[in-house]
């Protein structure tokens, strides 16, 4: 039981974190060398950069432990994968909003925002100088497969299977009712929409980050029903190519209020149990005594 | 070495240009319908949206006619002709370019020559087309015609319809022929709140306009909607067509966003024969690049800040003057007119090429901040001349002699082209060299094998990413089974 390729699958297994790094780590890489993105390197290095020395930053001062620097690997890897810029200090505002909003937006020991969300969407309004690029994964059912099985994979160990889901199935059924039921397009013009690798990107790697989403489990399925509306509504009537960024972001502003409604055990990415899911991770929180969530 | 001659495409490819746009052509009586190739200016401004669209109608211009959705009723200020010139200059400005360079000989001192050479509204009044019987006749098919204008040599109708069958009926029935297929993307169209832009030609003010040729329309539209709506064009077409899009924005570059948008290969050393068949090459070179991208990817083919009052460089090197501030005025960019002044003007050159396969939707657009220049340059490097004897004219023919079987390897890469016959290229190099030096030179390869199939597509790249991620899925969920089955 001490062969290496098991340690590295404990390893692994130790935090769902460790999965969400190799699997965005392996979109950056897919998505550089396959579909040959422009600038990786240099963004990349720079946002990433960014957020490890800002979460070190916060992470010193808080007295909180280092492995908290995971955290700030997957929001600088998913910042990789989305945020676009015209200038280095533009990666760099987005990418500081991101980790602040953790330290500088919180309730009741949860941050408010989806820090890449947040991070995008800052970096945007604000300078004018930064985009998202809806296209540049294409559509297709190998980025079905790719996206699904790593997003399986994660999701079943963070525990936020439903997140996606059902925000998946809501979503996938409007735009079914509208564009062929009520349009009239084939078949073929709904899958294509619904292959897209932004889409499948952001509903098995963002919206599911357990931080920010609600902690029981019926909250969370209300909670990914609105963001379907929201996400239908923004992109069918207003013609946002964007539209899973904006309605995140404002989704993002109910969690807290869901919280308060419906009771749920909060997540700790370091829970007692193997599994990985919420059970034990107030009991966790509790003996540690320290904010692990960041 | 110094740049010396360039070339674009455009000159090459001059007789190359068949068919406009993302509509469709649908031709009266027996005219046979095709459109494989066609231009669209595309200038985005806010809500604002100008298109034209280039006419290179070759049948018999009585037999054209044209629909295309737009998303409101124009008004007959919307609506303008434009002199077909501006596609030519836009053409010959962003056209994938060649450009040769010239080695010195290091025998002799540095001399060389420079030479830069370069090879490459109007509206009729009103007729009395108006019919109040023809508005009578439409409500009976469930059609509106919501305005009714003569401009220039063209008659236009805009069209607002209940359903697609009284449209298609409407449409036969005046004399249009319509696909078959049509039926199944008028309905989509209508529902979505199009209207549709119907085109005829008067031939008898044709003939006062004394114009040759038809010449291209332009429309101006406010819409959220930024897109083209290429699936009517498909109705008539069973394969492939092309279609280039010159877009200009104040602020960067136009992507698609339900599409990958991707750079053609450029700034590639090619061999110097490639120059007799530049137009074949880049054909080649974009077919293939198209399959490995998995034909459903829109190349980018030009990129760069055109502002006339910017004085940065527009290209490198230029093939050509910029476009001239009447020709962005032409185009439908009204922000940079001289009285103006500033205002930057962003260019981008994307090349479609579309199927019903590949390319089930119509093709949506957005306007970046991303201002990065891009170009599709090929290079060519014309060898010194004169007496290469002394021991840097061998060292420069070894190097040369190397350089060359790269440049032929780079022209495989690119265009699959079979080389074995070009094996002098190499040869003629190796030939000048010392017999010591010849002997010593490691066997060059020489790509003879033609591609097999034509690309893989893009499904084949990510094949190892699929296979990886499915058999990590695999060995996470064993292991934990395992785990289960153990704990």
């Amino acid at each position: 039981m001490k062969s290496p390729h098991i340690a590295g699958l404990r390893f692994l297994q130790r935090d769902a974190r460790h999965f969400q790094i190799l699997f965005l780590g392996i979109f950056l890489v897919y998505g550089t060398w396959i579909l040959r993105w422009d600038l990786e390197w240099e963004r990349c290095l720079l946002l990433l950069t960014t957020c490890l020395v800002a979460q070190a930053f916060f992470v010193k001062w808080k007295g909180l432990p280092w492995n908290a620097l995971k955290s700030a690997m997957i929001t600088g890897l998913g910042l990789c994968l989305l945020l676009h810029a015209g200038h280095g200090y533009t990666l760099v505002l987005g990418a500081l909003v991101a980790i602040g909003s953790k330290f500088l937006f919180r309730i009741k020991g949860k941050h408010i925002f989806n820090p890449a969300n947040i991070g995008i969407v800052v970096a945007v309004l604000l300078t004018g100088d930064a985009w998202v690029s809806p296209g540049q994964w294409g559509s297709g059912p190998a980025l079905v497969f790719l996206v699904g099985a790593a997003g399986l994979m994660v999701l079943l160990k963070v525990g936020r299977v439903d997140t996606s889901a059902v925000f998946l199935i809501t979503f996938g059924s409007l735009d079914l009712l509208r564009t062929v039921g009520y349009l009239g397009w084939g078949m073929d013009v709904w899958a294509h929409r619904m292959m897209n690798g932004s889409l499948l990107l952001f509903t098995c790697f963002m919206i599911t980050d357990p931080m920010t989403t609600p902690n029981a489990p019926k909250a969370r399925v209300a909670w990914s029903i609105l963001l379907a509306l929201l996400t239908f509504g923004i992109g069918t009537f207003a013609f946002v190519h964007t539209a899973p960024i904006w309605a995140l972001f404002v989704l993002c502003l109910t969690t807290p209020l869901l919280d308060l409604i419906y009771k749920g055990e909060r997540f700790s990415w370091l829970p007692g149990s193997s599994n990985g899911k919420a059970q034990n991770a107030s009991a966790v929180l509790r003996n540690s005594n320290t904010q692990t969530n960041h | 070495m110094k740049p010396i001659r360039l070339l674009t495409l455009s000159a090459l490819l001059a007789t190359n240009g068949a068919f406009p746009f993302c509509g469709f052509y649908v031709a009266k009586a027996d005219a046979t319908l095709f459109n494989d190739r066609s231009e669209v200016i595309m200038v985005r401004d806010g809500r604002r949206t100008i298109i034209t669209m280039s006419n290179d109608f070759k049948g018999n211009v009585k037999d054209f006619a044209m629909v295309v959705p737009v998303p409101t009723v124009l008004a007959r200020n919307d609506i303008r002709i434009v002199d077909r010139n501006v596609f030519s200059a836009l053409d010959a400005y962003s056209s994938p370019r060649l450009v040769e360079y010239w080695d010195e000989n290091p025998c002799m001192q540095w001399r060389y020559a420079e030479n830069e050479m370069m090879m490459d509204a109007v509206s009729a009044p009103t007729s009395a087309l108006s019919k109040m019987s023809m508005h009578e006749e439409a409500k009976d098919y469930g059609v509106t015609i919501e305005a009714q204008y003569s401009v220039g040599e063209y008659d236009i109708l805009i069209l607002g319809a209940k359903e697609s069958g009284g449209l298609k009926d409407w449409l036969l029935d005046n004399g249009y022929r319509i696909p078959a297929s049509a039926h199944e993307v008028l309905d989509p169209y209508i529902k979505s709140g199009l209207k549709f832009f119907v085109v005829k030609v008067d031939l008898e003010r044709m003939q006062q306009s004394g114009f040759e040729f038809l010449r291209p329309i332009q429309v101006a539209f406010e819409s959220d909607k930024f897109m083209l709506p290429i699936r009517l064009g498909m109705a008539n077409s069973s394969g492939v067509q092309d279609m280039i899009v010159y877009a200009f924005t104040r602020t960067g570059r136009v992507e698609c966003v339900n599409y990958r948008t991707v750079k053609v290969p450029s700034d590639r050393n090619i061999p110097l024969f490639t120059k007799e068949k530049f137009g074949a090459f880049y054909k080649d070179l974009f077919e293939r690049n198209w399959k490995q991208e998995g034909r459903n990817a829109v190349a980018l083919e030009y990129a760069w800040n055109v502002t006339p009052s910017w004085g940065g460089m527009k290209c490198d090197p230029c093939v050509g003057p910029p476009p001239m501030p009447n020709e962005f005025t032409a185009a439908g960019v009204d922000w940079c007119t001289p009285q103006q002044g500033a205002g930057q003007v962003f260019f981008t050159r994307l090349h479609v090429r579309y199927g019903r396969e590949k390319f089930p939707q119509d093709l949506f657009f957005q306007v970046t901040p991303n201002t990065e220049q891009f170009q599709a340059r090929y290079i060519l490097t014309h060898p010194a001349t004169g007496d290469l004897t002394c021991n840097d004219g061998q060292d420069y023919l070894e190097n040369l002699f190397y350089k060359r079987t790269r440049e032929m390897d780079e022209l495989y890469a690119l265009t699959g082209w079979d080389l074995s016959n070009d094996r002098g290229y190499t040869d003629e190099v190796r030939g000048k060299l010392s017999p010591a030096r010849r002997n010593g030179l490691e066997a060059p390869y020489v790509p003879v094998d033609p591609p097999s199939g034509g690309g893989s597509g893009k499904g084949g790249g990510a094949i190892p990413f699929v296979l990886l991620a499915l058999g990590s899925a695999a060995w996470y969920l064993g292991a934990s089974w395992r785990k289960v089955a153990v704990g």
